[in-house]
């Protein structure tokens, strides 16, 4: 397991530039801005996501010192745990989702988020008409087709008729018998096998092409994860942007499944689920180490034993039983459920790669691409701002994740034919002259990502 | 005799011998693709079998359950990871003395590829071949995992406290310590050594080089009283003369003077054009020879005698030995140029007499070359080694005073020309510790092993000249339970610096060493913290250069009898450094071993570089009549080895050459290829002689079977049918006796070159020829393309062959960037080596003494290319920014497209060459190191080499360059995050980056003020083969020499 080893790693530009700024600046606010709150806090300033809109945070905090706004933005589970006002103000309008903290931010810099924040940038208009998630577009040729064909076969048959006719109006003039072909001698005659012989050739070889296209592909998967996760609770009902778990996708190629450190982002307070209880959020816990009953992490939980662990949670979850259903001590049904539920534990976390509890969460992986095909989430979440639905499907609706789609080449080129890249609000795009100087002149209507080489082979295989 | 253009590749090619002809026949070599060892018996039939096999199973396996797949996240992510996106960290490559400050790219944690660092004073940005292999060397499967004591050929696993103890104990014992070394360019390794040999006085650090100049360091000694290598400044030269020292390739700093000789070489402007002048002594053609303007030849023992020569024509004295006629003459020559050149001269030699480093350092002082193109104020500390320090080791072996010796980072048991007498005196120490992370020849006779960490996985520092200063970071945690020898030194000295309880103590000494002794060498930062941040991440620090004046000793008496005297022998051999091997410190690594030698072609081994004669009318001999691949026995001194021949142009008559380097015994793949040279260097009043005479060869009758040359592969030739019947002949125009046939070898356009005074006549007649040509190619089977082409971005490069020196970092850098597999020297021999960039060498000229171009040859994308239109389905086709892309997805492996290729740069998987798991055949035949049973790449320790944004090839399908993609792809997202036009720092090519003189550039065509579209308007470039229409995206800049025609008149 290197990839666990990389700690190692040293990355100390990011530390430096830190201690070198002094005095808010917007340009430094707009950066802290989009680093830190921009995952939770629209960037518009006006509509509420994850966290609340931030314009008119000064007035809204303005009958309490500077000071206290820089520790609710420090930490802000503490300003509430304090009673400060308007933390619990806000506590109980957000609840449950927290504010991360940011302990590592001076007052010089929330300054600076402040400045940013007063002064927002403008935020282009929603393209009209917005993204048409999931519609699939139902094909009108069907019929048409269906009529061609029998207007065809319709055709042949006359033409058959035609030709055996004056076939046997030339055997009359001859003076020869008139042949009448019976059914049975249509169906043996030589031209009718090789026919026959050629259309189910035909189909049955198109029919295999199609199939085997299939080969390989997965949707509608939808297999069994060690936590039963909730999107619909957490993206649907909650309203938790996409991208503050898969913060990765508009970085990355990989859209990233968060680590645990992220989801204890919220259930360091959170600590049981709506439907499950403690049943899955417990995982997390044993996971990464976190003791939910003194509400810290475990300094040495590395070298914790299985033992140790199994203790503190059966703790955990036999306490909370009690006071969920008002016992004073754990009864006969109590102890069957925190057996249970540490025996799910143990199934999520302790693998054939790990043999112990500490450690990631292996999660199954739903979409799978082949090794030959390269896909980047960024270019089409960031660079495309294409929803997450488009293939994805209705995530937010989803209480156990499965593909919706096909994730097959052809529904790429689809998409790739159909979709129009963001031509005049991206300056990359200036570079096409040419485009540009069509549209202007109205010989060009739209340009698709097909436009500019979104069909050809080495945009997905290298 | 001579071709119309005059450009030839080998004998074979100026004889039109029928071998030559049939290899430039055929884009694969397909012979003995059946052939039968017992193991492969495949027919028609059992294809058919398999096929029919293969498509069951699929069935079968199709209907089956698809197999789970984890995704598994951090538990903490870290937050300077982002999966998917490279992370880069400055660091150095250090190996002894050879040095390059680097940005090492990480995927995931994983150093994946090696690049050039810009802001480094001393390489700025350029890298070489063997850096660039660097990363292939940290997945080893043969490094040591633990340490311990080694007994019988293994090691037996300690815990390093165990380990500590003992030696510790044996240091204890009283006994001489001497710790052997190569050059050490760390300031604070050399604190680390003075700590240990404070606590044990009576310890000693010897150190001597793979491979030496010794003469060159004792000669400053004794001339200016500073032992050290001064700095040398080829870009302030305009008259170069090297006595045999191969600066572009393999001496002191070849990528520093690399990139300094180019910006004297590039013509930029056609008008008023100037460039330096190089002239080349030597015997055998080195890759710095290959480069000069004139090449003169003087046996390897000569090489005294002309710089004596030199001195007494620039002084007008007489007297010294004797030097051949023509030589004799063309030093006059030159020493009249040099006496013109005042203060713009630099005169360099690689000789290992001091005698002749003393002369040669006089004709510098004579020609006011010290404090203008040389200068002591950035004195080079990258060789410090002394082999006389060696040779009174061993005699304190021998006398049995010597109680513990270390071994850091040297060989003496392989590279010493004396190493049987070493390894007799080394038995006699008692306790022999090894830091080798691999069992090489002398880890094998040690009997402590305490393998030390790979470069990628240490801290540590560089000095490489003196106050340009270089960190060495981690980039990975160590793979296996080894320690850094500097910390393993500290923990037996007990030493108090030294904080063990910290995770990286040596970290912290090394940071503490940096604030105590280099931050009060600044003023830009105020806290040592934010000094040692910005240092590492710049990775390199540097301090002005002192004013360092130096006056020539005048005691110093210079006596021509003190130069190696000629030999009156009649067969002379010279031993030299290649470019990839080294002095042998690099044989184990399996891409450089497949990288060919600039200049003889030839991998895997090295091989007896013979002259080849011509009778002055029609034919041409190799000597011996001796030809490629044949066995010779060469004797030395009563030492008989059997080596491998190859006919090499500008081989000096009555010398040979061979390469030192190879015919390793012990530790990794270069085991088995080749022979050791080593035991065949004279030493002379202790100083390691690079040559021998008294040189007996003799014909064995017998042929390497595996021969493994690259020069007649992917030969851009061409047959057409002769005048009778059935016979096949080579179609230059003459044999076909009229004029306006597109396509013979000899009348191609692949070279252009002429000479710097011919500039605008040429120009002219380059002109002319694009004339001609665009009139051939007036017609286009697609003429609506352009609009397309001309919609956004466009690709193109530009290779200056004036630039290019054939170093071949760009070949390596391609193939660790690109999943470009090692296929072995078989493979090779058959033709199956799979690299994507070749450099091809091409001589012309005189043909006993030729001049050589380079020309680094990748898919040219033409826009009219004809691999596309015969491939049956379309898995080759052209993008709109002009890519010639290839989809291995949808190859089926007919082939068409390679035979197609005027270029020949397209390449077939014959074998299941990186997976190497399909099929037991498969296994059988790729890659292996020597006494493996598991092929190359099927270790996955082998197989983190791999870059993950590029496909693995499987077996059957074509691969060729693809510009980058991966690169292209990312640079254009980056753009496209950033709202904003793709600019030339986006995107560089993996070759582009490695190339240490900047030949190539790769860019935006359709953006007029891209670096590539405006060096492509330069009045010297040419599309190769522009004739045939394909329309190629890559311009080759014409080849200029600044020779001086009348040397040798």
């Amino acid at each position: 397991m290197l990839l666990k080893r990389i700690c190692w790693v040293f990355a100390f530009v990011a530390a430096a530039s830190l201690q070198l700024q002094a005095a808010p600046t917007l340009e430094e606010g707009k950066n802290l801005f989009i680093a830190n709150c921009a995952s939770c806090h629209n960037k518009n300033m006006k509509d509420d996501m994850t966290g609340p809109a931030l314009s008119g945070v000064e007035d809204r905090w303005s009958a309490y010192p500077r000071k206290d706004l820089y520790n609710w933005i420090r930490g802000s589970q503490a300003l509430i745990a304090a009673g400060h006002p308007r933390a619990v103000e806000l506590w109980n309008k957000w609840k449950p989702s927290p504010m991360n903290n940011f302990p590592g931010l001076t007052d010089d810099q929330i300054e600076s988020i402040i400045l940013y924040i007063n002064s927002p940038p403008v935020v282009p208009p929603p393209p009209p008409g917005g993204e048409t998630i999931g519609a699939e577009k139902s094909s009108g040729n069907m019929w048409l087709f269906v009529g061609l064909a029998l207007l065809l076969g319709f055709l042949a048959f006359a033409m058959m008729r035609i030709i055996d006719n004056l076939a046997n109006i030339s055997r009359v003039q001859a003076g020869e018998t008139p042949v009448k072909k019976t059914w049975a001698q249509i169906a043996g005659s030589k031209g009718f096998i090789a026919f026959m012989v050629f259309a189910v050739t035909l189909i049955f070889g198109y029919k295999t092409v199609d199939n085997a296209t299939l080969m390989g592909r997965t949707q509608g998967y939808e297999p069994d994860q060690p936590i039963n996760f909730s999107h619909k609770i957490h993206a649907g009902v909650n309203k938790i942007d996409c991208q503050y778990c898969h913060d990765s996708a508009r970085r990355s190629k990989h859209s990233l499944i968060p680590g645990a450190n992220t989801c204890m982002n919220c259930h360091s307070a959170v600590k049981k689920g709506t439907i499950s209880g403690t049943s899955e959020i417990t995982k997390i816990y044993a996971s990464i180490g976190f003791d939910p009953i003194a509400n810290k992490y475990i300094p040495d939980y590395e070298n914790w034993s299985e033992k140790q662990i199994e203790d503190l949670y059966k703790k955990w979850i036999g306490q909370e039983y009690v006071s969920a259903n008002s016992l004073t001590s754990l009864d006969d049904n109590g102890r069957s459920e925190v057996q249970s539920q540490w025996d799910g534990v143990v199934k999520a976390l302790k693998n054939d790669s790990n043999g112990r509890i500490q450690g990631p969460i292996e999660w199954v992986r739903i979409h799978n691409l082949p090794d030959h095909a390269y896909f980047n989430h960024s270019q089409h979440v960031a660079v495309g701002q294409v929803a997450c639905q488009k293939c994805h499907g209705p995530v937010e609706e989803m209480d156990v994740v499965y593909q919706y789609s096909t994730l097959g080449m052809g529904f790429c080129i689809n998409c790739h034919r159909e979709t129009e890249v963001k031509f005049k609000e991206n300056g990359y795009y200036q570079q096409y002259e040419r485009y540009h100087k069509e549209l202007k002149d109205g010989t060009r209507e739209k340009v698709t990502v097909e436009d500019i080489g979104g069909l050809e082979c080495q945009k997905c295989h290298y | 005799m001579h071709h119309d253009n005059g450009i030839w590749v080998s004998t074979d090619d100026l004889m039109r011998e029928e071998k030559f002809l049939q290899s430039a026949e055929k884009e694969f070599s397909i012979e003995n693709i059946a052939e039968t060892d017992g193991q492969w018996t495949a027919s028609r039939r059992d294809f058919l079998k398999l096929l029919g096999f293969g498509l069951g199973a699929a069935t079968v396996a199709a209907s089956c359950e698809i197999p789970l797949k984890k995704a598994i996240p951090y538990v903490t992510k870290p937050d300077e990871i982002v999966p998917g996106v490279a992370n880069y960290f400055a660091s150095s490559f250090v190996n002894g003395g050879d040095y390059c400050s680097v940005l090492v790219k990480t995927r995931e944690g994983r150093p994946i590829k090696i690049e050039g660092n810009s802001l480094s004073g001393v390489t700025g940005g350029g890298t070489s071949a063997r850096a660039q292999a660097l990363v292939l060397s940290l997945y080893d499967t043969r490094r040591i995992k633990q340490g311990g004591t080694i007994e019988n050929g293994s090691v037996k696993p300690l815990s390093w406290s165990d380990l500590d103890s003992k030696i510790k104990g044996q240091l204890q014992l009283g006994g001489q310590v001497r710790i052997i070394s190569q050059t050490i360019m760390s300031p604070t390794a050399k604190k680390a050594l003075a700590e240990f040999t404070a606590k044990y006085p009576n310890s000693r650090v010897v150190t001597y080089d793979p491979v030496s100049s010794a003469a060159l360091l004792s000669a400053n000694d004794q001339c200016f009283g500073k032992r050290a290598v001064p700095s040398y400044h080829f870009d302030k030269a305009d008259l170069i003369v090297s006595f045999g020292a191969d600066f572009l390739g393999t001496w002191i700093s070849p990528v520093e003077f690399a990139r300094d000789y180019a910006k004297n070489r590039k013509i930029r402007n056609v008008k008023g054009a100037k460039m330096s002048r190089h002239y080349q002594i030597e015997s055998h053609m080195s890759l710095t020879g290959s480069n000069a303007d004139n090449r003169i030849l003087v046996k390897p023992s000569e090489q005294g005698a002309a710089i004596v020569a030199l001195y007494n024509a620039l002084t007008g004295g007489s007297g010294g030995p004797n030097l051949n006629e023509k030589a004799a003459k063309a030093i006059a020559k030159v020493a009249a140029e040099l006496k013109n050149a005042q203060g713009k001269a630099l005169v360099v030699s690689d000789s290992n007499n001091i005698m002749e480093q003393v002369y040669v350092n006089k004709i510098n002082e004579l020609l006011g070359s010290y404090g203008t193109t040389i200068d002591f104020g950035r004195a080079s500390n990258q060789r410090q080694g002394d082999e006389r320090d060696m040779m009174r080791l061993i005699a304190e072996m021998n006398s049995g005073q010597v109680g513990v010796v270390f071994v850091w980072g040297a060989n003496p048991a392989y590279e010493l020309p004396n190493s049987e007498e070493f390894k007799t005196a080394f038995a006699k120490v008692n306790t022999r510790v090894s830091f080798s992370g691999v069992l090489d020849e002398t880890t094998l006779l040690c009997n402590y092993s305490a393998p030390t960490h790979h470069i990628l996985e240490s801290w540590g520092d560089a000095e490489p000249k003196a106050g340009q200063y270089s960190l060495i970071q981690p980039t990975i945690a160590p793979l296996f339970q080894t320690r850094q020898a500097e910390h393993s030194l500290l923990e037996w000295a007990d030493s108090a610096n030294l904080n063990r309880q910290d995770d990286q103590p040596y970290y912290q000494y090394l940071k503490s060493h940096w604030a105590s002794d280099l931050f009060a060498l600044q003023t830009k930062y105020a806290t040592p913290t934010a000094f040692w941040d910005m240092s590492l991440h710049d990775g390199v620090f540097e301090v002005p250069a002192v004013e360092s004046a130096v006056t020539f000793n005048p005691a110093i008496s210079l006596n021509p009898s003190g130069v190696t005297q000629p030999a009156n022998s009649e067969l002379e051999i010279a031993f030299y450094e290649t470019a990839n091997i080294g002095g042998g410190q690099y044989a184990h690594n399996p891409w450089l071993q497949e990288m060919p030698d600039p200049v003889t072609r030839t991998v895997w081994g090295n091989y007896l570089s013979i002259p080849v004669s011509f009778d002055g009318v029609n034919n041409i001999n190799g000597w011996m009549d001796l030809n490629d691949g044949d066995n010779v026995d060469v004797e030395i001194n009563g030492k008989k080895v059997t080596c491998t021949v190859v006919r090499n142009f500008g081989q000096m008559p009555g010398t040979v050459s061979i390469a030192l380097g190879q015919g390793r015994t012990a530790g990794g793949c270069g085991v088995g290829y080749g022979v050791d040279v080593n035991p065949w260097l004279p030493v002379e009043g202790g100083l390691i002689q690079y040559f021998a005479k008294d040189v007996k060869v003799t014909k064995t009758g017998t042929v390497d079977e595996h021969f493994a040359c690259v020069q007649h592969h992917h030969t851009m030739g061409v047959q057409a049918m002769g005048k009778e019947e059935g016979t096949v002949i080579n179609a230059d125009e003459k044999s076909l006796g009229w004029k306006g046939f597109q396509g013979s070898l000899t009348d191609r356009s692949i070279i252009f070159q002429t000479n710097l005074d011919e500039l605008p006549k040429f120009v002219a007649k380059l002109d002319k020829f694009h004339e001609k040509s665009d009139h051939l190619n007036s017609q286009t089977l697609y003429p609506d393309r352009t609009d397309v082409f001309t919609a956004g971005v466009h690709w193109g490069m530009y290779v200056d062959l004036n630039a290019c020196i054939g170093c071949g970092a760009c070949q390596i850098a391609c193939v660790s960037e690109n999943n470009v597999p090692v296929v072995g020297k078989k493979e090779v021999h058959r033709h199956h080596e799979m690299t994507w960039l070749r450099i091809d060498r091409y001589f012309y000229g005189d043909i006993e003494n030729p001049k050589v171009v380079y020309q680094p040859m990748m898919c040219q994308h033409c826009e009219n290319a004809p691999c596309e239109n015969v491939c049956p389905v379309n898995a080759t086709n052209h993008s709109m920014e002009g890519f010639n892309q290839m989809a291995y997805n949808r190859c089926i492996g007919t082939r068409y497209c390679a035979n197609n290729c005027p270029y020949k740069v397209r390449r077939f998987n014959w074998l299941d060459y990186t997976t190497a798991d399909v099929w037991p055949a498969n296994e059988e035949r790729v890659f292996h190191v020597e006494g493996d049973d598991k092929p190359f790449y099927a270790d996955n320790l082998t197989r983190m080499v791999l870059n993950p944004d590029v496909t693995v090839r499987t077996r059957g399908v074509i691969e060729k360059c693809s510009f980058c993609i991966q690169r292209v792809q990312e640079g254009k997202l980056t753009a496209k995050q950033e709202g904003r036009a793709i600019m030339d720092n986006d995107v560089r090519s993996a070759c582009q980056t490695a190339c240490p003189t900047g030949a190539i550039v790769f860019g935006n065509v359709n953006n007029p003020d891209s670096e590539v579209s405006k060096l492509k308007k330069g009045a010297l470039t040419y599309l190769v083969l522009e004739e045939i229409n394909v329309r190629s995206n890559v311009e080759y800049s014409a080849k200029v020499r600044n020779a001086n025609e009348e040397l040798f008149s």
